[in-house]
């Protein structure tokens, strides 16, 4: 029992990390159209930022927001000088996830080549340690837990209460209508682009708290959850995503306490390939995205 | 002199899976983001039938298998073990998954196997992997000196790697695969007109499954190692930017590629390095990484064709039969003028139509109750109407009532929610789309629908039926299987072209013509798919008015001479000259039907139309 309740705080952990990576992978598609597969290597860079802000003396919870804004500027500068021009173009979805790979390559390598293959991590306390039952939190992986709380909850006013929401979701749903009607789609992408960026820089630095100890190419494997997660959820469904990243989280942790921990990746696998298979528009269905 | 050998070798191992990749995603539009995991199980499997058991091996590694067969056995076996690894995927890529959202599948794939591989050390000896894999022949019939041995062995791979080149070739410049690069240009279209996308996509995967298989069976022979690190996922990347940078679709393109990409970068960083040993060790992998992502980047924006790019297939138009050269083009106005229909059949559509005409009598398509809601949204509701056999039938009413929905369900491009559909009695309603096109039931398309990168010509030829070189079969039977149908077909394009005058652009891209021209090309190829019902959605829109008339004129005489034409119109002048009868949709649901006159006097139908 108590080897349950340890995994299932491993797996409220991990579901809180990817569950803002997932939302904002998830936005970014329904929005701009772009599957982009340079997202965790975005990650990366946010995870570094927050490392350098670390060193240079200061909490890396200010490294976090750190990280934030420059992942937001690197997303927005991605979209501007790469995905936009090859989507006025006209260029076919698929071959944009082949740029979107290439651009991953080019930044997770590009970091690699700056900072070497070793791996670092931030020089923190992890606070004290709780427990209830089996389930043992440290202070740090509360506040992770809080701060994907709260993200999860503004995401939802967002979409729900906010103009800028309804823009977004708009255009999500019909780019050319949405423009007919008033809305700068441009503008709104741009600034989704800003949005999922920082979700995504947030969703890097802590992954790399959660998982102590980092490199440049840590955040691979995390993209395969990210889009088990969001393919479950049906892709572009932020409230899928959520959804997705609570069932991927708790299902390879909890798992990986009874099987063997190097395969608990196969509970995401299958659930991804299964959905392709079976209900390729999500959990929820084909509803409106959003 | 041990390093050429290996770089030749190397080489010739990456040409082939090249080739592979060029024949999925430059030929067939199939986007593989798993390519190298049918490489490592090509790998493996040769391993493990070359291999003697793990336990007489001196115990040192495990592996399943370990059957030490001897030579040809190990790489046959790696060409099956990628064609069947194959099999489970064809799901990903049937008809109704988003290309890109298979690829995600396929990639997701390549990573969570390599991780397992990894891990689980009964399979393939885990993260260490197989080792001493004995090389073919290399004891036994051949007594050779090892450097005699090794030159035999590139040259054996080299001829390995051309007789692919050579069989890729074949099946490309074939109707089969004009019909692989039609479903890349545009698949829903391919599925209007017959082709089963499942198979072909399934084939298409197989076959480059037993290209890739083959490969790795030919590459651990001769390194005698495999493991996990050698099929990461980015391999993979690394083949996609060769054929990318060498040109997709193009085979030569492909084989320039994969020399200057894979083979060239390993040479350039191993000279780097052996130059500068002072570099930190990661540097330059790293860098590396960095050129090929910049190298797939600029190459899709600044020459998205590559190197060498597809070549255009010229065919040559036959002289006006008979006749005069002096006569003026008779224009399509005059269809069947000179005795010769459009509609002449071929053999397929005469055993088609050897029984309907009875059986459905003279209702040839009937739609009952057809509803189709989209999340709450009734697109089309409980529509019941028939088409008369050799009509014209035109279906107006105003933007947004359900117009080309209805088309696209009677086509089976979309699945009703409700109701019926007969065609020539017979209920159709579970059938998709490619079977009714081969039934006689071919649809177009609203927006512009023809294969971009296809000739004029070859749009016209993608869509004839029954053609013997149009099968994976036929293709591999070579030119002569297929040569007559080829020409039949060739004759009844270039028919067609005449009458519609657009012979002189034969060998135009589809792509590069105007909008009105490819409005025609969309007609043409729909009549060379020999229908019996065509279902045309706005087929004038934005063509020039001129024009217009003489495909309206052209449509009535088709239909005088059999053909059942029902058309989604907006041009109430179209509509007033050459439709009868006319049935309105209005809000989803069926408004009237009658002639444009009975039509003008109903006051509902002009208040729909005009208020709508």
């Amino acid at each position: 029992m108590s080897l349950f309740l340890a995994s299932v705080g491993f797996g409220l952990i991990t579901s809180a990390v990817l569950a803002i990576a997932s939302v904002g992978f998830t936005l970014q598609f329904a929005v701009t159209d772009v599957l982009n597969l340079a997202f965790a290597a975005v990650m990366t860079a946010g995870a570094f930022v927050a490392y350098w802000v670390n060193q240079a003396g200061v909490s890396v919870w200010i490294g976090l927001a750190a990280a934030m804004v420059a992942c937001s500027v690197l997303s927005v500068l991605l979209n501007l000088a790469v995905y936009a021009p090859f989507q006025r173009r006209g260029t076919s979805p698929i071959t944009l996830v082949i740029v979107s790979l290439g651009m991953a390559l080019i930044i997770e390598f590009g970091i690699q080549a700056v900072v070497g293959g070793v791996n670092v991590s931030y020089s923190m306390g992890q606070g004290r340690t709780f427990r209830a039952g089996g389930l043992v939190l440290t202070t740090v992986q509360i506040v992770i837990i809080a701060i994907s709380v709260a993200v999860m909850a503004a995401v939802h006013v967002l979409l729900r209460y906010s103009r800028l929401g309804k823009a977004m979701r708009a255009t999500a749903a019909n780019r050319t209508l949405a423009r007919n009607c008033g809305i700068r789609a441009s503008r709104v992408i741009t600034i989704t682009w800003a949005i999922t960026g920082g979700l995504c820089g947030l969703a890097g630095a802590v992954f790399a708290i959660d998982i102590g100890s980092f490199g440049p190419t840590s955040d691979d494997l995390f993209l395969i959850l990210i889009l088990a997660a969001v393919f479950l959820g049906g892709p572009g469904d932020a409230y899928g995503a959520m959804i997705g990243a609570l069932v991927i989280g708790l299902g390879t942790e909890v798992s990986a306490a009874y099987i063997q921990p190097d395969y608990k990746y196969v509970i995401a696998f299958v659930a991804l390939l299964a959905m392709l298979a079976l209900r390729p528009t999500g959990l929820l269905g084909a509803r409106a995205r959003g | 002199m041990f390093y050429l050998i290996t770089l030749l070798i190397y080489g010739a191992v990456d040409v082939i899976a090249c080739l592979g990749l060029s024949q999925q995603f430059g030929v067939a539009g199939v986007t593989n983001f798993g390519f190298i995991i049918f490489q490592a199980a090509g790998a493996y499997v040769a391993a493990s039938l070359a291999l003697p058991s793990d336990t007489a091996n001196g115990g040192y590694q495990i592996y399943i298998g370990g059957l030490h067969l001897p030579f040809p056995m190990p790489l046959i076996g790696a060409a099956l073990a990628g064609a069947l690894l194959a099999l489970p995927f064809t799901f990903l890529v049937g008809r109704r998954l988003r290309g890109d959202f298979a690829a995600i599948g396929l990639l997701v794939t390549a990573v969570l196997l390599n991780l397992l591989v990894t891990d689980y050390r009964p399979l393939f000896n885990g993260d260490a992997g197989v080792a001493q894999v004995p090389a073919p022949l290399q004891s036994g019939i051949f007594i050779l000196s090892s450097t005699t041995y090794r030159w035999v062995f590139v040259a054996a791979v080299i001829v390995l790697a051309a007789g692919v080149y050579m069989f890729l070739r074949r099946i490309t410049e074939s109707p089969y695969g004009r019909t692989l690069r039609a479903m890349r240009d545009n698949d829903k279209v391919a599925d209007s007109l017959g082709k089963n996308l499942v198979s072909l996509r399934t084939g298409v995967l197989v076959l480059g499954g037993a290209i890739a298989g083959l490969s790795g069976g030919v590459l651990v022979s001769f390194i005698s190692v495999w493991s996990p690190a050698a099929w990461s996922y980015a391999e993979t990347i690394v083949l996609f930017a060769a054929v990318i940078i060498g040109g997709a679709g193009n085979h030569r393109g492909a084989i320039l590629g994969a020399i200057l990409v894979p083979v060239g970068f390993e040479e350039v960083t191993r000279l780097i390095t052996n130059s500068n040993p002072s570099l930190p060790p990661n540097l330059l992998p790293s860098l590396q990484w960095v050129a090929i992502g910049l190298l797939i980047v600029l190459f899709l924006w600044f020459r998205p064709q590559g190197v060498l790019p597809e070549r255009k297939r010229l065919i040559a138009v036959p002289a006006p039969a008979a006749g005069p050269a002096s006569e003026p083009p008779a224009g399509p106005a005059a269809s069947g003028h000179d005795g010769q229909s459009l509609l002449t059949r071929g053999e397929v559509a005469r055993a088609r139509k050897g029984a309907p005409g009875a059986a459905g009598g003279d209702d040839i398509l009937q739609a009952v109750g057809l509803s189709r809601d989209f999340g709450g949204v009734q697109a089309v509701s409980d529509v019941t109407f028939t088409v008369r056999r050799a009509t014209l039938t035109g279906l107006i009413g105003p933007n947004g009532a359900g117009k080309s929905t209805l088309l696209a369900l009677l086509a089976g491009t979309d699945r009703p929610s409700a109701g019926t559909i007969l065609y020539n009695g017979q209920d159709i309603t579970a059938l998709p789309a490619f079977r009714r096109a081969r039934m006689g039931l071919v649809r177009t398309f609203q927006l512009a629908s023809e294969f971009k990168r296809l000739t004029v010509m070859e749009n016209l030829l993608s869509a004839a039926p029954g053609n013997r070189g149009d099968s994976f079969r036929g293709a591999v039977a070579g030119r002569r299987y297929w040569r007559g149908d080829e020409a039949a077909a060739i004759a009844r394009a270039t028919d067609i072209l005449r009458r519609f005058g657009l012979d002189k652009l034969a060998n135009d891209y589809a792509g590069d013509l105007s909008g009105g021209q490819r409005r025609l090309v969309e007609i043409m190829r729909a009549l060379m798919a020999e229908p019996d019902v065509l279902l045309l959605d706005e087929p004038m829109a934005g063509v020039h008015p001129e024009l217009a008339r003489r495909i309206g004129d052209t449509l009535v005489g088709l239909c005088r001479e059999g053909l059942t034409i029902l058309m989604v119109e907006h041009e109430l002048a179209i509509m007033d000259e050459f439709c009868d009868p006319v049935i309105v949709m209005a809000q989803g649901s069926l408004l009237a039907q009658g002639t444009m006159a009975q039509l003008r006097e109903r006051t509902e139908v002009v208040e729909a139309y005009l208020v709508g």
